[in-house]
């Protein structure tokens, strides 16, 4: 908890002078606000911790305002506003699974897999003969998200793209 | 692999060739010490050995400093090494158990000459860009807005906790690096080469103190310390007085005290000839040259 706000720690950084006692610096990402931010702490200094949650959920469906989640062991549905699924709803194909995290029981991120199927809906056409590592081209998933694909890839088929990255990494 | 090897060992015949030039000789000292140091925040590696004669402490040393010292008040004259050292406790993407150090001293200079010595190497070895020179109070003046020589104890406790930062600390000393580490040094990356210098006298650690000013000096190369330097103490009683300084702290932090090292304290009856020195961490050198 930092400024009232759960908080997951992006890197800690030991810094120890020549002289002196070692400090810590740590890089972190606001959970509700989602921002990064960076500050030292002495080291050994303790923070309050968050009741955080991290489940695994099924994906449901969206309305546009709201998506909708269900935790596959009890059926509770939980519902995240559209404006706090920025980075992710590019990634969330219905029924798929992924991680959401709640703070005192309300859900503030989703976590996609780290590897999810998506369907290329617009693209250049194809050059045949064409193999992997000879460049890309953009190409629209089914998600609405970007990514580079090889240029052998054609409208309809499914790719295998990797969330973190928002790279290519296969065909199904 | 064989470039970083390549990159390393011309790097080291380079500063041989620098110190060459400039009459300084390379020397060896020691890496097995009989007394760890006394240094509050630096663990020494200890190890027994001769277990089938007589067994023994040993400690790894953690810089060639003390050793280098002996051969100072001996008249050695101006002199470098370059070596491995050892600390324990040591982690983190900067921080290691073993690292490679070349730790020199030039008779008859001060930090100042000192800083512009250690510039010149720097250049020579290949690191780029303008030589910037910012006393310590001058940085915090700059980068924090704190008058850091005319500020007491409880006063920076209150503008720590203003910074959101932790005030809890035993000595004004600690406070003061903590709040040069969190305020000031992010914003010495913009600096290709910086000498910060002149200490608080309560972060004199070695170097000699003149009023409320320790003559001791550290470099940043774009924002990360790479070398510590001090206008030396010259005589047995000053070293012994911050040995023991030392022990009091670490007494207080529940760590170990460490016996002084009197074979160093008698040697030095016969005073260092007045003298700068410094130590470069290389591998922190050698990655901010391209």
């Amino acid at each position: 908890m930092l400024d009232g706000n759960p908080c997951s720690i992006i890197s800690n950084e030991i810094r120890k002078p020549g002289k002196g006692q070692a400090s810590n610096k740590v890089k972190f990402k606001d959970l509700i606000t989602g921002k990064t931010l960076e500050k030292t702490f002495k080291s050994g200094e303790s923070l309050e911790g968050a009741d955080v949650m991290e489940l695994d959920m099924q994906y449901l469906y969206n309305d546009g305002n709201e998506w909708n989640f269900m935790d596959p062991n009890t059926f509770d549905q939980f519902t995240i506003n559209d404006s706090n699924m920025d980075d992710v709803r590019g990634y969330l194909v219905e029924q798929d699974m992924c991680v959401v995290t709640l703070w005192n029981n309300n859900p503030i991120s989703v976590t996609p897999p780290n590897h999810v199927l998506l369907e290329v809906v617009d693209t250049d056409p194809g050059l045949k003969g064409d193999t992997a590592g000879t460049g890309g081209k953009p190409a629209t998933m089914n998600t609405g998200v970007v990514v580079q694909v090889p240029l052998f890839i054609g409208i309809g088929e499914k790719v295998k793209v990797d969330t973190r990255t928002n790279e290519y990494a296969g065909r199904t | 692999m064989r470039q970083a090897l390549i990159k390393k060992a011309k790097l080291l015949e380079k500063i041989r060739a620098f110190f060459d030039h400039k009459n300084v000789l390379e020397v060896q000292t020691s890496h097995l010490l009989n007394t760890p140091t006394t240094d509050v925040y630096i663990d020494s590696i200890g190890m027994s050995v001769n277990s089938e004669i007589q067994r023994q402490s040993k400690f790894l040393h953690t810089s060639p400093e003390l050793e280098m010292k002996k051969l100072l008040s001996q008249g050695s004259g101006d002199i470098f090494q370059i070596c491995q050292v050892f600390r324990d406790n040591e982690q983190g993407s900067q921080n290691f158990n073993e690292f490679t150090l070349l730790e020199y001293y030039r008779l008859n200079f001060d930090h100042h000459q000192l800083m512009g010595n250690v510039a010149e190497l720097v250049k020579v070895l290949g690191v780029g860009g303008e030589v910037t020179k910012l006393s310590y109070a001058h940085a915090f003046e700059r980068f924090a807005g704190i008058d850091i020589l005319n500020t007491d104890f409880d006063a920076l406790k209150v503008i720590a906790k203003v910074h959101d930062l932790s005030a809890d600390f035993e000595w004004i000393e600690d406070l003061q690096i903590f709040l040069f580490t969190a305020l000031c040094e992010p914003k010495l990356t913009q600096f290709p080469i910086c000498f910060i210098y002149d200490y608080p006298a309560g972060q004199s650690a070695l170097s000699k103190v003149k009023g409320c000013i320790a003559h001791r000096f550290e470099l940043y190369l774009s924002g990360v310390e790479v070398a510590n330097g001090y206008d030396e103490l010259q005589d047995a009683q000053a070293y012994r007085q911050i040995f023991n300084r030392e022990n009091d702290k670490r007494q207080q932090l529940n760590k170990t005290v460490i016996s002084l090292d009197t074979d160093f304290l008698t040697q030095l009856e016969k005073p260092l000839p007045q003298c700068s020195g410094v130590a470069i961490g290389i591998e922190r050198l050698i990655a901010s040259i391209d």
